[in-house]
């Protein structure tokens, strides 16, 4: 059985797209196995500001039969450098969907931190043997702070709570 | 509920809304040393096979639920 990330993580990489898992998808990969800390309703990816990388991810997510969703409607086509670098100039985020209510959010901001810093210090993880790139859970947690959201206070103080069990369990030491 | 008791009950719920809206959560040392221990673990180093994973999405939920096949109990 796959990971329903894992097709579009294999398609991201055929077309070498940067980007960088953020959110509380990427925190609960620092967890145990088999075992989510958190419940969330869509999968974070930081992409940077970056046009032909934006379209290569919209291409990544045609090929999977994603579709892909922006402002509650459908992306225009053709899904171009024309629209991409409009989409980077609102710093807006487009949403794929697909199967089992995948969903996948390309988001082009992250609070608190520059492309290029997340991205130097990346983890290479792997899914049904497919790379998947994620932030470190420091740089999660400081953007988690920063944006300084109600439910992001909340994910903190629950999430110190959650290391806290962990690092108890012999198996992780 | 008499008016007095009901004065009581709203005045503790605007304490706790107040407390809400100034609650600032800040990162202490001994989080991030926590972080620093989680992230030096060996199964979170690059290269590390995270296919067990649940990163805590329902298309995962449903994707392994699908996939559950009872088995009846053998005697």
């Amino acid at each position: 059985m796959t990971h329903p990330l894992s097709p579009l993580a294999a398609a991201l990489g055929r077309h070498s797209v940067r980007y960088v898992m953020i959110g509380i998808s990427a925190a609960n990969l620092y967890g145990p196995d088999g075992q989510a800390i958190f419940a969330t309703e869509d999968i974070d990816l930081f992409l940077p500001l970056d046009a032909d990388n934006l379209v290569a991810a919209w291409a990544a997510c045609d090929e999977t039969a994603l579709e892909l969703w922006s402002n509650n409607e459908p992306l225009d086509r053709p899904r171009d450098r024309f629209l991409a670098e409009r989409v980077i100039e609102r710093r807006a985020l487009t949403r794929a969907r697909g199967a089992n209510q995948l969903i996948v959010d390309f988001t082009l901001v992250m609070k608190g931190f520059d492309f290029e810093t997340v991205w130097n210090e990346r983890r290479e993880f792997l899914m049904d043997d497919v790379p998947v790139l994620a932030a470190r859970l420091l740089h999660i947690v400081e953007s988690k702070q920063a944006t300084g959201r109600e439910k992001d206070q909340l994910f903190l103080a629950t999430h110190l709570d959650a290391l806290q069990q962990l690092l108890k369990k012999s198996d992780l030491r | 509920m008499t008016d007095e008791r009901l004065e009581r009950v709203l005045r503790g719920l605007e304490k706790a809304r107040q407390f809400a809206e100034s609650y600032r959560f800040e990162i202490s040392d001994e989080y991030r040393t926590l972080i620093a221990q989680v992230e030096a673990l060996p199964r979170n180093q690059s290269g590390a096979d995270k296919s067990g994973r649940w990163l805590g999405s329902l298309a995962e939920h449903k994707s392994w639920y699908r996939n559950v096949r009872l088995v009846p109990r053998k005697r």
